[in-house]
């Protein structure tokens, strides 16, 4: 998708033609006014009468702030756009609350006890909407979403009467709380549809200057393992598998062409709990420690233990998984075991199973392109290598797993250009 | 040789008896060719009457006419001619003779030796099939060799063997004809941790002094081998165990189990008021998807008895509930396992779509109900600390359940198969995942997939590898 410049001609809105003669401009909506002609982007071409631009364009741009909300299952994905050519008009006109939000989100990287931001992700020099600004990338468990809601009515967004977007399962579930205790009314989005907006879009921009999507060379070799690009420009078909607390598999045709093709419940969520059950730890991060330093054999039954080697009739090789957890029905191997190696198996598990009924589904759909997100593979660089191996061993070299940078962020990304498209 | 045949072969075997009875005593004097020293002369009959011996003599006459030869050379080529063709018959005799006798009189062939046994070493248990014979005449007892008969009785008068072996006495199947013997069909069970212990006990029976082949598949056909072979002195005959799942399993179902149906399928699988188990037959069984759910999983697509392949697997089967289970609730057996699911509610310990939709996921068809993480509530403290063990086993167990069906659903639909058959000895005892798999089946495919059971769950490989047995004597 192209970034949304002036009008993005392939765009056919009621609204731009009766704008005004000239090519469309979008301008800033702002909190308090419009910005003049020559705050507006420097990419613009000319048109009629400024007043009248900025009147009739003003309409057609959202107010600032400007948040794409994905509330998933276990975490909530914010993106925020932070406009960086606020012109000293525009910002003497800023209502107090909107600039404090900006200076709150902006100048911190946490926020509260569980909130964090990902500067590393942080896309810098965006044009959205005529504006040019960064994209900052924030996330807090949804569990803490009370809590959000609370701030916002205390800080009064209400009253910056803007829409809010929102994707994800509780964008639904939410929608009460918002308006009773915020007295917010949510746009509520498809959370696929958002995902493959994002997807696409992030792409097309890129990552400042690099590539957004990348896959792995020799993926099992430690030495030899290389993270490379790959350019997503002729992305159909493609299988796109959304690891978050479940999982979604989606077959994209085309920009406006997809369909779940199935999913699973045994997702990044599984991933987690298991973990806390099995080894006590208490967080995401936790649980990949443990999981790096542990030995999955010692709990997995294998080939080569019911087989005494390969499998060779069905091409199962001795070091395969017959049996996940398989040994742990015998006391003695159950106690000889340390919760590192629990940890491990039970992200080895959990990714293979994954990992399987991608390589099933990209098999029956045709498509030899699969694409993992989803904030399952966040910091999980074991998962994301096992799955590009496995994919590509298990069909002999014809499938490729691929993985883009912003992993979980997609549907929040979706859901901001969705405010941006419908302005 | 077929019985249906007998008349016809008696007829031939009388004819050709006959004609060369009739052709030597009749046509030829036995001192024909002492009183013919010279060669008759052209035109003489030699005073032959038979109808053969006429078309000998107009044969040298013609041979004499068309001067192929001269009188004499002639003469000694019809002799020659004679003699061959007199062994030709003599031979041609004896063998219809012969013939006749062994269709009356078929020579015994060389019997397969006693114990009738077929091993399906898993990944966690052992199914043996034992076939214990009841047509023993008193002749044959006397001659049965000590070990062999105490083999027997140790089989067939426990229902438990040591400390872990089980005999399924529900499942016997009786009055089976195998091979000519009639009698019944034993299955046992015993953990694959204890086969060392079971080699053992064949060392000590001196089981290899009774020269028998064992048949064995699984994976620990293989991986035990050397072991058979250094402790007990037994040869395995080792043989896949997807060959031997199927053939097991159409067997099976072809003698059905005691005049009732082998095959089953659950009715109304998701009312439990109404769930009705109820049998099927299995008459035209192509095509259809076999999930075998033991230690892990495999799915076969079979297209005919001798036609099939493996679809895909999955690693998170039986072993993987089992070995969970132990982890999350202190069980020790699969029994216990089952036990606490049964009583336990995996809802507080997955993430439903509903808790994070607030409802139905409507777009995609995604009801409330359906779980969007399994054990997803569990990355909670609170939530850890309120749920009991019984949820945790109830959990793992819809869980592995579901995944399975799911997989098995979606190879169904690209197999384009719409009967799929579970299984396997994790369905043992096991109803609630048999019901779930149907409810599965039934719901995600909008009635299009069938999910059909079978009594003998784990024991068609045991099966498959007993047939193997009697197939090979039959080849010798």
């Amino acid at each position: 998708m192209e970034p949304l410049r002036n009008g993005g001609g392939a765009e056919d809105k009621a609204w731009r033609r009766g704008a005004d003669a000239g090519p469309p401009r979008r301008w800033s909506g702002g909190g308090g006014g419009g910005g003049g002609a020559a705050g507006a982007d420097s990419s613009a071409a000319a048109g009629p009468s400024g007043r009248q631009r900025r009147d009739s364009v003003r309409k057609n741009r959202p107010l600032f702030p400007w948040f794409g909300l994905d509330i998933g299952g276990t975490l909530v994905k914010l993106v925020y756009f932070e406009p960086k050519d606020i012109t000293a008009e525009e910002e003497k006109e800023e209502v107090e609350n909107l600039k404090s939000i900006r200076k709150y989100l902006t100048s911190n990287v946490a926020y509260g006890s569980t909130g964090i931001r990902d500067v590393h992700l942080e896309l810098k020099d965006l044009t959205l909407c005529g504006r040019k600004g960064n994209l900052h990338f924030i996330r807090f468990p949804t569990h803490d979403m009370p809590a959000f809601i609370q701030m916002g009515s205390e800080k009064h967004f209400s009253s910056l009467h803007t829409t809010l977007c929102a994707t994800g399962g509780g964008a639904y579930k939410f929608e009460q709380d918002f308006r009773t205790m915020g007295d917010l009314q949510l746009r509520k989005l498809d959370e696929l549809d958002c995902l493959i907006k994002g997807v696409l879009y992030i792409d097309s921009v890129g990552f400042n200057g690099h590539s957004e999507c990348y896959y792995f060379e020799n993926p099992t070799d430690a030495e030899r393992c290389q993270k490379l690009p790959f350019t997503l420009e002729n992305p159909y078909p493609l299988l796109l598998v959304n690891i978050g607390s479940g999982v979604s598999i989606l077959a994209v045709y085309s920009k406006e062409n997809y369909k779940r093709v199935t999913g699973t419940s045994l997702g990044g969520g599984t991933f987690f709990g298991l973990c806390c059950l099995l080894t006590g730890c208490s967080t995401f991060e936790e649980a990949l420690e443990m999981a790096s330093h542990g030995d999955s054999t010692k709990v997995d039954k294998l080939v080569r233990d019911i087989y005494g080697g390969d499998y060779e009739r069905f091409g199962l090789p001795g070091w395969a998984v017959a049996s996940s957890f398989g040994n742990m029905m015998s006391k003695e191997k159950r106690e000889s075991v340390s919760k590192e190696d629990l940890a491990k198996a039970t992200l080895i598990t959990i990714t293979n199973n994954i990992g399987s009924i991608a390589r099933m589904c990209a098999l029956n759909e045709n498509i030899n392109r699969v694409v993992f997100v989803g904030n399952f593979l966040r910091i999980n660089t074991i998962s994301m290598r096992l799955l590009a191996y496995a994919l590509d061993y298990w069909s002999k070299g014809q499938l490729k797993a691929l993985f883009l940078e912003h992993e979980g962020y997609f549907g929040a990304v979706g859901a901001l250009l969705e405010l941006l498209d419908s302005a | 040789m077929s019985c249906g045949s007998v008349t016809q072969e008696i007829l031939l075997s009388c004819l050709a008896v006959s004609l060369p009875v009739y052709f030597k005593n009749q046509c030829w004097e036995s001192d024909w060719v002492l009183r013919c020293k010279c060669a008759p002369s052209r035109g003489a009959d030699w005073g032959v009457k038979c109808f053969p011996g006429k078309i000998i003599v107009a044969f040298y006459n013609l041979l004499l006419q068309r001067r192929i030869f001269g009188d004499f050379s002639s003469f000694f080529f019809i002799n020659r001619l004679y003699e061959v063709l007199e062994s030709v018959f003599e031979v041609l005799w004896l063998t219809c003779v012969f013939t006749v006798a062994f269709s009356f009189f078929p020579p015994k062939p060389p019997s397969l030796a006693f114990p009738w046994f077929g091993m399906d070493i898993g990944g966690t248990l052992v199914k043996l099939v034992y076939f214990e014979p009841k047509d023993i005449t008193a002749e044959e007892e006397q001659e049965e060799v000590e070990n062999l008969k105490s083999i027997r009785k140790y089989l067939t008068s426990n229902t438990a063997y040591g400390k872990t072996g089980i005999r399924d006495v529900h499942l016997e199947l009786k009055n089976l004809t195998m091979c000519g013997r009639k009698g019944n069909l034993h299955f046992i069970r015993f953990p694959s941790c204890a086969m060392h212990r079971f080699i053992q006990m064949g060392s000590e029976k001196n089981f290899s002094s009774l020269h028998t082949t064992l048949c064995a598949t699984g994976g620990g056909a293989y991986k035990f081998e050397e072991d058979f072979r250094t402790i007990a002195d037994l040869q395995l005959h080792k043989l896949d165990e997807l060959d031997c799942l199927i053939q097991g399993l159409l067997y099976v179902d072809s003698v059905g189990f005691n005049g009732q149906p082998e095959c089953y399928y659950f009715e109304n699988p998701t009312n439990p008021e109404q769930c009705q188990k109820k049998p099927y037959c299995l008459d035209n069984p192509y095509p259809m998807l076999l999930v075998n759910i033991g230690s892990g999983v495999s799915i076969l697509a079979v297209y005919s008895k001798d036609n099939y392949k493996r679809v895909t697997g999955s690693s998170l089967g039986g072993g993987t509930f089992l070995g969970l289970c132990c982890l999350l609730t202190g069980c020790e057996t699969f029994e216990e396992a089952l036990e606490m699911a049964a009583k336990g509610d995996s809802t507080n310990v997955d993430k439903l779509v509903k808790d994070i939709y607030g409802g139905d996921y409507e777009r995609f068809g995604l009801q409330g109900s359906a779980v969007a993480s399994s054990f997803g509530h569990m990355m909670s403290k609170e939530k850890r600390d309120s749920i009991s063990k019984e949820d945790l086993a109830r959990a793992t167990l819809v869980t592995i359940t579901n995944n399975i069906g799911s997989i098995a659903r979606m190879c169904a639909l690209n197999e384009n198969i719409d009967k799929v058959v579970f299984v396997g000895n994790f369905l043992r005892i096991n109803m609630i995942s048999m019901k779930v798999l149907a409810y599965a089946m039934d719901y995600w495919s909008k009635g299009q997939l069938k999910a059909l059971f079978l009594e003998h769950e784990g024991y068609f490989g045991a099966v498959g590898a007993l047939l193997e047995l009697l197939k090979m004597t039959d080849d010798q």
